[in-house]
């Protein structure tokens, strides 16, 4: 007889239209295996945030939550539906969130984040629906059911039929993607060129290059989900007050660096500085990384999620990149003023060394 | 000489002299991380304000605002490529020059 846990399931939980079909098929399966080895199976329907504690925006949590509901609503529906009135329970189902406090953001974080929600729970098998792709689906990427059986599951991707989406020849993207990416591109060649519209040459040009570029870029282009006007609106107005104050830190990192440079005796002292920021998404996080590389003598070398790696080159530095001026300032950027009163660097780094002493 | 073209002169000549930085910077600068600080920031600097500068000259045109865009593009583009660099340099295993004592320093304490 199988130990306990060990016949448990786990479903990665999101918006997808094939849901419904695969929640029924893990309950089947779980159900099946309940049967046979006559333990309890628990199904826990696990739900992947795309929120952050720092920004959670209360529709989001409030999809989240409604969501989850209904998938267990679901689950209960089905298990109704195979086991007879009195028989004994066979099936026990758990919701949960995870990873709110996480970046995720390729397939690979996701799946890191439903393996360690596994771990804790000692579930092995894991129950994917096919049209839920976290993470997205680019192609350079590895997608998120070869991410999670790298980990050591035995995924089982749900038989569910749907839709197909009709797609252009070479390429992933549907035809409306198509005619956004192209026409936007058409109209900033044109733009670039002066205007001239009644020029075949100008005319033909742009079409063979808003061409290319749609069919090598649209599916990177359109990524992601519709933003909210009103979110991006306050964003790009904080980004436009960030921008001087860059500039400022970047005339300056210039000037200290062309101090060092010039100076006879080469007064530098290197060495690589890490942190974790407390910053959260891929455009955010990018924006720190690169303002990093632009201001006094640090270089970004690696960032995997939060952990920046950076090299700082003159004393200065590193006491500049640990009073988290910059990493302020970005938390400003993208998530407004109340953010940016969370610690600094420094102080993290300290009370993390005082936790572990 | 019209006060904007004595701005745009300005612009050019501290472009020049940052350019000049950034050469003597990656001759001087030992390791390839600390060279990289030159050919980062003080290379990008140089670009954008000799670019900086001829837009001046240029004025409100499609020719100025094609080198604001690419002005825009360079801040973007060159800590990326730096930061390219200095990932593909660490995942090789190539180990910043001048460390060794201060890591071991570090080492020892909780």
């Amino acid at each position: 007889m199988a130990a306990e846990g060990e016949q448990d399931v786990l479903v990665p939980v999101g918006e997808s239209e094939t849901l419904r079909r695969s929640v029924t098929y893990a309950v089947e399966r779980a159900h099946e295996s309940a049967t046979e080895t006559g333990t309890l199976v628990t199904v826990h329907f696990v739900l992947p945030a795309r929120w952050r504690t720092v920004q959670a925006d209360p529709a989001d949590v409030e999809a989240a939550t409604s969501l989850l509901d209904r998938v267990l609503a679901w689950a209960r529906e089905d298990i109704d539906e195979l086991t007879a009135e009195d028989a004994p329970q066979t099936v026990v189902f758990e919701s949960a969130t995870v990873g709110t406090n996480e970046y995720v953001f390729s397939p690979g974080d996701f799946a890191d984040v439903i393996a360690g929600y596994a771990a804790t729970n000692g579930v092995r098998r894991i129950v994917v629906d096919p049209s839920f792709r976290p993470g997205g689906s680019a192609p350079i990427l590895r997608s998120f059911e070869t991410e999670l059986a790298d980990r050591g599951f035995d995924v089982l991707e749900a038989p569910v039929t749907r839709r197909t989406r009709r797609s252009l020849p070479f390429t992933d993207i549907g035809l409306p993607e198509f005619f956004v990416v192209f026409s936007a591109s058409f109209l900033f060649y044109l733009a670039l060129g002066g205007w001239h519209v009644t020029d075949p040459y100008e005319l033909l040009t742009g079409v063979a290059t808003a061409g290319v570029v749609t069919v090598t870029l649209a599916s990177v282009a359109l990524k992601g989900d519709v933003p909210n006007l009103r979110v991006v609106g306050y964003t790009v107005g904080r980004l436009a007050a960030y921008t001087p104050i860059l500039l400022w830190e970047i005339a300056k990192a210039n000037v200290s660096l062309a101090y060092v440079v010039l100076h006879p005796r080469l007064p530098i002292d290197p060495r690589m500085v890490e942190f974790d920021a407390a910053v959260w998404g891929d455009l955010p996080v990018t924006t720190l990384a690169n303002s990093i590389t632009l201001t006094p003598g640090t270089v970004t070398v690696d960032v995997s999620r939060r952990h920046f790696l950076v090299h700082a080159l003159i004393p200065d530095a590193e006491t500049d990149l640990l009073g988290g001026k910059l990493e302020r300032l970005v938390r400003f950027v993208f998530y407004g003023r109340e953010s940016a009163r969370i610690a600094s660097p420094r102080e993290r780094l300290d009370d993390q060394q005082e936790g572990d002493s | 000489m019209t006060p904007i073209e004595i701005l745009a002169t300005v612009f050019v000549v501290v472009g020049t002299f940052f350019g000049f930085v950034a050469t003597v910077g990656i001759v001087r600068l030992p390791g390839l991380y600390a060279r990289l600080h030159a050919a980062s920031k003080s290379d990008t600097l140089g670009s954008v304000l000799s670019l900086a500068g001829i837009a001046l000259v240029l004025g409100v045109t499609t020719e100025s605002l094609k080198l604001v865009f690419l002005l825009v593009f360079l801040f973007v583009t060159s800590p990326t490529a730096a930061h390219a660099i200095a990932r593909a340099a660490k995942e090789e295993g190539i180990e910043p020059i001048g460390e060794d004592a201060r890591l071991g320093d570090e080492e020892g304490e909780p």
